[in-house]
């Protein structure tokens, strides 16, 4: 009894690390891979300059392809040896100043010393071009991976990307400029002469996973458990990223380590034998495909399957598909529906009055005054309602804005007007407010009729 | 009290010197130490004045050390630069940059002819003489050659679009000179070269171009008098000076005070300064400079045309020179396909590089020969002139095709570009009920929104204004309607 317990809790952590910390598998994509890799290999063996972008939706695996074709050219030495990896990021590198001088400690130029660089920003760039300048076929490759390169486009006169490109376009030291980005229409924001020095190469990631029965076996290979070999030629892949000689891809240091786990093969068996069992029930596949209709990204369903893994436990030791489909109705499920079952009956009154007003005005603005003068028609005939004061209805018509099921109309007339008098406009469907009013608990029946009709 | 014990008379009396100067230069030490250490640095000074380098030193590491070390000299000269001095080197030009070199050299020999053809189209290897570029080649000559001659100053304004051969025709042209300049054939000339890009704000011209004259970093104000001084200043045996400027529409700034300066000089006659601005477009003078500065300029223009489609074929046989890699109709496709949307050779030569690589990955045909022919161009034509739009919107989940769709049935049922997400949903709930799929609530539909946004399939505002929020297409309707059509079939 106590084996299997253990056994659980092994499994858990196994898939759950597998689902995050594995930063090097791609999954399809060949032909790009090999088109990364290859161009990567010439620019190290061949001191070529090339320039590339790699462009692709989120979540389509752009990093983990790059981190992937890095691991694999790790293996060999002439790679290693010869070339340098300055990785840059666009949301952390916010401004041409701050990415020259993380090139430069990342080059190891002469004007840095232990991560801080000496000198003002125009010293640096053009230290850093006399550098590139200098080198020749004899010095060491640099690859620049710029990640949201879109980003480095809205820098002050594109200074970086211009001088990285026209390096890669001239005889300077051998260069390569591989830029990650989501944008599709990213060459369009290049300046004309930038673009005219960008190599025009364009590799474009869609997720393979187009059909839905590659997606189901994604899923039942992301949430089985493979054997001990296949574990070990992870583990020797993964090996070669100790080599990793650029501080920037601190990845290797927390990196998935399949060979800690060695599994009861009993235990293996069984477990994927429910897996296979579990994915062919109608129910499942059901919600796989609900959740490959919403977003068919990788991204998306290792999320899903987090939440799967993390409901393992030593009393519920196999995924069922109960589990699966309640997981799935999270996701179908509409929030602003639950926050608005946890208002009050006033401030749902007070939905309500929003809700006439606009059928009746077809979403015309509104403000406080009308809003209360249409409730107090319904609570003078009510008989739960009567005793409403106007300071509480006011505050409940606050509480409202504050949730953002109102929104102000402009945020400019916020001090001329009154708080009384401010219009605003309703932020919910009426799909929405109807909802609420059904799945409200003890909601009481002259608010339920009243909702059904703007007439008292 | 920092000192080791027992260590010998001499050194202390090093040792506290060093101290002292660190610590004065630092304000740390507290006055009593100064003022008795100061005794001491007073008797021994005289022995000690190379000591200047170790002042810089401000790690406790090294301080340690040199109390351990008996002879300080020479533990002086051992020691690395410490950055603070690097960088007084580089300022004064003393230290040459210089890149890490590679630990295997690449290797030359066993390279297939494609591999050859791809060194030979790379942008990087400037032919020696242009093709094609004969008749501006011999107007810049002319030009320079006879202000040179005359040892007079002037200014001419290259133009014309990214990628037509400009730049590397002026620095042709220098070097020609440069060559008959070594045999005397002509007065010898100074050349300076500025880019515009390759600085971070206007004012560093002066900076880089006193750079390259003396190799010295100054700030620009120190740059600015200096260059000032020699240019306006009358010195016999002056030689001509070049200065070539290279896109010059960044040295603009609102008060044009730096485009101002370096096209006034010429007309000093004590400058002897010949000045080639390069820019993109035709009519720059008129449209961004001011009067003095368009007057100063001069009309001794030359615009360089885009190439045409012969030229560039022209272009691309010249740097294959003989070799067999290339089916002479695949160059053609190229320099066609190239000529007809911007006439850059930069954009030719990329894609029959793009090419060849193409064909080294393909097998090898029966012949044996690996060649580059009219199916590979096609390949890379396609793979680096198509866009991707239609391949994204096939590649979109079902829901963010049917939120496509959407749109675009607003944007005709509408009539205007704009649309906002609550017509939008509306759409989405009708066309998800004619297709029998389950409505997504708002919030879900609003992820999708803003999921298509960020690949800019569609232009959408911030989350935050919710079912308000404006939508754009960014694609056009037709694309859509094919892409979701060729797929249904």
């Amino acid at each position: 009894m106590h084996d299997s317990v253990q056994e659980i809790t092994k499994t858990r952590r196994f898939l759950k690390e597998r689902l995050q910390r594995d930063y090097t598998t791609v999954r399809g994509y060949e032909s790009e891979r090999n088109n990364v890799r290859q161009l990567l290999q010439r620019t190290a063996e061949m001191g070529e300059s090339n320039s590339l972008l790699l462009i692709g939706p989120r979540g389509a695996g752009k990093t983990t392809l790059i981190n992937a074709v890095l691991t694999d050219l790790l293996e060999n030495k002439s790679f290693v040896d010869n070339t340098l990896i300055v990785h840059l990021d666009g949301n952390l590198h916010t401004d041409d100043r701050i990415a020259l001088k993380s090139i430069t400690v990342q080059m190891r130029l002469e004007n840095a010393a232990d991560g801080k660089v000496f000198g003002s920003f125009a010293e640096n760039l053009a230290f850093l071009l006399q550098c590139l300048k200098a080198g020749d076929k004899k010095s060491k490759s640099v690859v620049f991976v710029l990640e949201e390169f879109d980003l480095f486009c809205t820098h002050h006169n594109q200074t970086l990307l211009y001088n990285l490109f026209d390096v890669s376009q001239s005889a300077q030291a051998p260069i390569c400029v591989l830029g990650v980005t989501c944008r599709l229409d990213v060459i369009e924001l290049l300046e004309k002469r930038v673009k005219s020095r960008f190599s025009h190469r364009q590799v474009f990631l869609f997720p393979s996973a187009n059909k839905f029965e590659e997606y189901v076996s994604l899923f039942q290979h992301l949430i089985s458990i493979p054997s001990s070999t296949e574990l070990q030629a992870d583990a020797d892949r993964i090996d070669s990223l100790q080599l990793f000689k650029s501080e920037a891809f601190t990845f290797q240091r927390n990196h998935f380590d399949g060979v800690e786990y060695n599994f009861n093969s009993k235990h293996v068996e069984n477990w994927n034998r429910n897996i296979g069992k579990v994915i062919k029930t109608p129910a499942a596949q059901k919600t796989l495909q609900m959740l490959y209709d919403f977003d068919i990204s990788e991204a998306f369903l290792k999320t899903f399957i987090f939440r799967v893994v993390a409901q393992l436990k030593a009393d519920a030791p196999h995924i069922t598909v109960e589990q699966l489909t309640a997981l799935g109705a999270q996701y179908e499920c509409d929030d602003k529906v639950e926050l608005l079952c946890g208002l009050s009956v006033l401030e749902l009154c007070l939905l309500i009055a929003i809700k006439h007003h606009s059928s009746i005005y077809d979403r015309d603005p509104f403000n406080f005054e009308i809003i209360f003068a249409r409730f107090s028609k319904f609570a003078k005939v009510s008989s739960t309602m009567q005793g409403v004061e106007r300071a509480i209805v006011l505050k409940a018509f606050e509480h409202l804005r504050i949730v953002e099921l109102i929104m102000p109309l402009s945020s400019i007339g916020l001090g001329k007007v009154q708080k009384e008098f401010e219009m605003h406009k309703m932020a919910l469907t009426y799909g929405q407010i109807q909802q609420a009013v059904q799945r409200y608990q003890a909601l009481p029946t002259e608010v339920a009729q009243w909702a059904q009709s703007s007439l008292i | 009290t920092r000192l080791a014990e027992g260590t010998p008379r001499r050194s202390i009396h090093l040792s506290n010197i060093v101290e002292q100067r660190i610590f004065n230069d630092n304000e740390i030490i507290s006055t009593p130490k100064r003022t008795r250490s100061k005794l001491t640095d007073e008797v021994v000074d005289a022995d000690y004045t190379p000591k200047k380098s170790i002042q810089k030193t401000p790690t406790r590491a090294r301080r340690s050390s040199t109390t351990k070390q008996p002879s300080v000299t020479k533990q002086k000269e051992q020691a690395p630069l410490t950055p603070s001095q690097k960088l007084k080197k580089i300022r004064s030009g003393e230290l040459s940059p210089s890149m890490v070199q590679r630990e295997q050299p690449v290797d030359d020999r066993r390279k297939s002819q494609l591999q050859l053809a791809r060194e030979q189209l790379h942008v990087s290897v400037v032919p020696k003489s242009l093709p094609c570029r004969e008749k501006e080649f011999d107007n810049i000559y002319s030009f320079l050659e006879g202000k040179i001659q005359d040892q007079c100053g002037g200014c001419m304004y290259v133009s014309g679009v990214p990628g037509t051969g400009k730049t590397a025709t002026v620095t042709g042209v220098i070097r020609t000179l440069q060559h008959l300049v070594e045999k005397d054939e002509l007065p010898a000339f100074d050349f300076l070269e500025i880019n515009g890009m390759r600085l971070t704000e206007p004012r560093q011209a002066y900076v880089q171009i006193y750079k390259q004259l003396t190799g010295k970093t100054v700030s620009w104000e120190h740059a600015h008098t200096l260059l000032e001084k020699r240019f306006t200043t009358p010195a016999p045996r002056r030689v001509t000076t070049v200065l070539l400027v290279d896109e010059l529409d960044i040295l603009c700034n609102r008060r044009q005070d730096v485009v101002y300066n370096l096209l006034d000089w010429p007309t000093k006659s004590a400058a002897r300064l010949v000045v080639v601005t390069i820019a993109n477009t035709m009519d720059l003078p008129e449209r961004l400079l001011m009067g003095k500065v368009t007057s100063r300029l001069g009309l001794t223009r030359l615009t360089f045309q885009p190439y045409t489609h012969k030229q560039l074929q022209e272009i691309v046989t010249a740097r294959l020179a003989g070799s067999e890699a290339f089916k002479g109709e695949a160059v053609q496709l190229v320099a066609r396909k190239v000529a007809a949307v911007s006439g850059d050779a930069r954009r030719a030569l990329d894609i029959c590089r793009r090419a060849t690589e193409i064909a080294d990955t393909a097998d090898a045909q029966p012949g044996g020969i690996k060649c580059v022919t009219m199916l590979h161009v096609q390949q890379a034509l396609a793979e680096m002139i198509a866009s991707a739009k239609v391949q994204a919107i096939k590649n979109c989940s079902r829901l963010e095709q049917i939120f496509l769709q959407a749109v675009a049935a607003e944007v005709t049922r509408t009539g205007v570009e704009e649309t906002t997400f609550m017509g939008v949903y509306t759409q989405i709930e009708t066309i998800a009920a004619f297709m029998g799929v389950t409505l997504p609530a708002p919030g879900r539909a609003l992820h999708l929104c803003s999921k298509l946004g960020a690949e800019r399939l569609i232009i959408s505002e911030h989350s935050r204004h919710d079912l308000y929020q404006k939508i754009l297409l960014n694609v056009s309707a037709d694309d859509i309607h094919y892409a979701l059509r060729v797929e249904a079939n």
